[in-house]
C-alpha cells in the first residue's frame, strides 16, 4: 500500500495540468527524495516532497541503547556533517551529565568541526554546479574535499561516520603532521577560492541560472524555521555559533556572512564565504592550540545524567542542529528528538517552487544543500 | 547590458573558464589508481578488529570479561572463554565479530581492560555472503600452545616462589613464636605486651 496517496492527485485537474514524479531515482535528485509536481506546461503548479525513503529510525534506536551506544548513530544522521552532529551529541550529553572536557579537546573539537563543514561546502559546490551543468568544478573541489577527508581520516581512521567524539573529550589526539597538513590545506584554499570565483562566480550561465531564482522570503524562512546558509542570505545574521556559542567558539574571531538576495546567488556567495570564515577559526585554533589532555583519564562508558529535559543546539553545515533529550536518570535515553535544518528547508519548498520551472527545481534545490537521510533520520 | 554586450561577457567567461581546463590539463594528476596501487593507509584506520599479539607474551590477552561485548552497540561480538588448567583468570576460546554489522565506531577497543583490541589494516576485503565472520583467535592458534606453556612454567614458578616465600614466613613465625614462648616462660609478665604486638 503507498503510505502517502499524493494528496494532490486528490485535488482538482484541469486539462492542461499533469503531474510529474520527480525522483526518488533521478540523477539529480539528492538522495533518496520524491518531488510529485503538478505541472501546467514547465510551471510548476504545486510541489509535494514526499520523504521517507531514508527512514533509520534513529530517534527510535537511542530509546534502546545506552547513552554512549548512541555514538555511531550520530555520524550517520547527516553523512556529510558527521564530524559536527557526532560532536554535537557528545556536547549535549556532557552538558547534561556535568563532565568537564579539556580546553584542548575543545580546540580540536572546533578544528575538525569546521574541516568538516568546509568538506561539507566543497561537495555542495560540486554537486549543485553538477546539477546546473558545469562539470568541471566538481572535479576541482572534489580534489579539495580529497584533501580534508585525508587529513580527517589520519586522526579518526574514517572518512565519514567518524565516530571521533567521546565523551570529555575525542578518541584521540592530533600531532604536528595534522597541524602541518592543516595548515598547508588552509593555504592551499586560499589560493583556490579566486579559481573558483573565476571559473564560476563570473559565468554567464551559472548567472543566468541562479540570479533572481528560487527566491525564499523572510516570512516562508519565518513560517518554516529555516536556518542555516539559506537564513543568512536572506539577510538574518543567526548563527549558533555565535548566537549561543559552544566548546569555546567565543574565542574565536569571526564573521557570519550575509546577503539580502535570498535566491540561489545569494545562497551560493554565503556558502563560499562562510568557507574563508571557517579557515579563519581553524588558523586561530590552530594558533592558539593549548596544551594537555585530550580525553579523560578513564573511559567513560556508564553514565546516569540527572532526569530531566534538555536541549542542546549546534550549527551544522546546513543550519541549526537541536537535540531535545529526556532522562528518567537511567543510562537509556528515555528520548532523543532530533531537530535537523534539512527538514526545514525541503518543507518550505512546496511554497517556494510554487510558480517556478521545473528547470529551475534543480538548481533551487541544490542551492539550499539538503541531506535526505538527515531529514528522514 | 545591450545584446551584443552580453553576448561578449558570456564569451569572456566561457573562455576564462576553457584557460583554467587548459592550465590544468597540464598539471599533475590527482586520481589514485585504485586498485593497481595500494593505498596508503593511515595508522589509525578502522576496519575490522582483531586481538593484539602482545611481545612479551607471545600471544593475545583476552580475559573474556565480555565488556566489549557489552558496550558494541551492533551486538556483533561473540566470545566464549573460560579457566584453563594450571593458569590463573580465564580466557577466551572463541571470538568472533561478524563485520557486516560492525559500524566501526571503536567503543570496544577503548573499553577493553586489558587493551587487546586494536585496528587491523583489512581495507580490501569482500564476500559472496551475508555473514561476514571473522575468527579473531585463528592467527593466535599456532602460539597458543607455546603461550599456555610458558604461562604454565610461569605462574607455576610464581607459585613455588610464593609457597616457598610462604613457608619461610610461616618458618620464621614458628621460631619466633617457639622462642618467645621460651622467653615467657622465663618472664611470663611480659606476655601482655608481646601477644599485642604479635597481632
Ligand atoms: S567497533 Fe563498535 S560496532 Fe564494531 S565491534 Fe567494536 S564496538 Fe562493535
Ligand atoms: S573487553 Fe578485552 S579482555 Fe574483555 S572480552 Fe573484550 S577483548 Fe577480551
Amino acid at each position: 500500500m503507498n503510505p502517502h496517496p499524493a494528496p494532490a492527485l486528490e485535488r482538482a485537474h484541469d486539462d492542461e495540468t499533469y503531474y510529474l514524479n520527480m525522483g526518488p531515482q533521478h540523477p539529480s535528485m539528492h538522495g533518496v527524495l520524491r518531488l510529485l509536481l503538478r505541472l501546467r506546461g514547465e510551471l510548476i503548479l504545486e510541489c509535494d516532497p514526499v520523504i521517507g525513503y531514508a527512514h533509520r529510525a534513529h530517534e527510535k534506536m537511542a530509546e534502546n541503547r545506552s547513552w554512549i551506544q548512541f555514538l555511531p548513530n550520530t555520524s550517520r544522521i547527516d553523512y556529510l556533517s558527521g564530524m559536527i552532529y557526532n560532536l554535537g551529541y557528545c556536547q549535549a550529553v556532557e552538558k547534561m551529565a556535568s563532565i568537564e572536557v579539556p580546553v584542548r579537546a575543545q580546540a580540536i573539537r572546533v578544528i575538525v568541526s569546521e574541516l568538516n563543514r568546509i568538506q561539507s561546502h566543497l561537495l555542495w559546490f560540486g554537486t549543485f554546479l553538477l546539477d546546473i551543468g558545469g562539470i568541471t568544478p566538481f572535479l576541482y573541489c572534489f580534489d579539495d574535499r580529497e584533501k580534508i577527508l585525508s587529513i580527517l581520516e589520519r586522526v579518526t581512521g574514517s572518512r565519514l561516520t567518524y565516530s571521533y567524539g567521546r565523551f570529555g573529550g575525542v578518541s584521540q589526539d592530533i600531532d604536528d603532521v595534522f597541524i602541518e597538513q592543516t595548515r598547508s590545506f588552509l593555504t592551499r584554499m586560499r589560493k583556490q577560492a579566486p579559481m573558483y570565483h573565476q571559473l564560476v562566480h563570473e559565468n554567464v550561465i551559472f548567472r543566468k541560472r541562479c540570479e533572481g531564482v528560487g527566491v525564499i522570503s523572510r516570512e516562508v524562512a519565518h513560517d518554516y524555521g529555516i536556518t542555516g546558509p539559506t537564513l543568512r542570505a536572506i539577510g538574518v545574521d543567526y548563527d549558533v555559533r555565535r548566537a549561543e556559542p559552544y566548546s569555546g567558539y567565543e574565542q574565536y574571531d569571526f564573521e557570519i556572512p550575509t546577503r539580502t538576495g535570498g535566491d540561489c546567488l545569494a545562497r551560493f556567495e554565503v556558502r563560499i564565504e562562510e568557507m574563508e570564515q571557517s579557515c579563519r577559526i581553524i588558523e586561530q585554533a590552530l594558533d592558539a592550540l593549548p596544551d594537555g589532555p585530550v580525553k579523560p583519564a578513564k573511559f567513560i562508558k556508564k553514565l546516569k545524567p540527572p532526569a530531566g529535559e534538555f536541549y542542546f543546539a549546534v550549527e551544522s553545515a546546513r543550519g541549526h542542529f537541536g537535540m531535545h533529550m529526556v532522562s528518567d536518570g537511567g543510562d537509556v535515553p528515555s528520548k532523543i528528538k532530533l531537530r535537523t535544518p534539512s527538514f526545514s528547508l525541503l518543507s518550505s519548498m512546496s511554497e517556494v517552487l510554487e510558480g517556478t520551472m521545473v528547470a529551475d527545481t534543480i538548481a533551487i534545490l541544490g542551492s539550499v544543500d539538503v541531506v535526505l537521510p538527515e531529514i528522514d533520520r | 547590458m545591450s545584446y551584443l554586450g552580453s553576448i561578449f561577457s558570456g564569451f569572456k567567461t566561457l573562455l576564462t573558464g576553457l584557460g583554467i581546463t587548459g592550465k590544468e590539463i597540464g598539471g599533475k594528476s590527482v586520481t589514485e589508481l585504485y586498485p593497481h596501487v595500494e593505498p596508503e593507509l593511515p595508522e589509525a584506520f578502522r576496519s575490522v578488529i582483531q586481538l593484539v599479539r602482545f611481545e612479551e607474551s607471545g600471544s593475545h590477552d583476552c580475559v573474556a570479561c565480555m565488556q566489549c561485548v557489552k558496550i558494541c552497540p551492533s551486538t556483533c561480538i561473540t566470545i566464549e572463554g573460560g579457566k584453563i588448567e594450571g593458569i590463573k583468570g580465564k580466557r577466551a576460546s572463541e571470538f568472533e565479530i561478524d563485520f557486516a554489522l560492525c559500524s566501526l565506531c571503536g567503543l570496544c577497543i577503548d573499553t577493553c581492560p586489558t587493551d587487546t583490541l586494536e585496528w587491523a589494516n583489512i581495507y580490501d576485503d569482500a564476500g559472496q555472503e551475508r555473514e561476514w565472520v571473522y575468527d579473531l583467535l585463528k592467527p593466535h592458534e599456532a602460539f597458543e600452545e607455546q603461550y599456555l606453556t610458558t604461562r604454565r612454567a610461569i605462574e607455576a614458578k610464581e607459585a613455588a616462589e610464593k609457597a616457598a616465600k610462604k613457608a619461610a614466613v610461616a618458618k620464621a613465625k614458628a621460631e619466633k613464636a617457639a622462642s618467645e614462648a621460651a622467653s615467657q616462660e622465663a618472664s611470663p609478665e611480659k606476655s601482655d605486651t608481646t601477644s599485642e604486638a604479635d597481632s
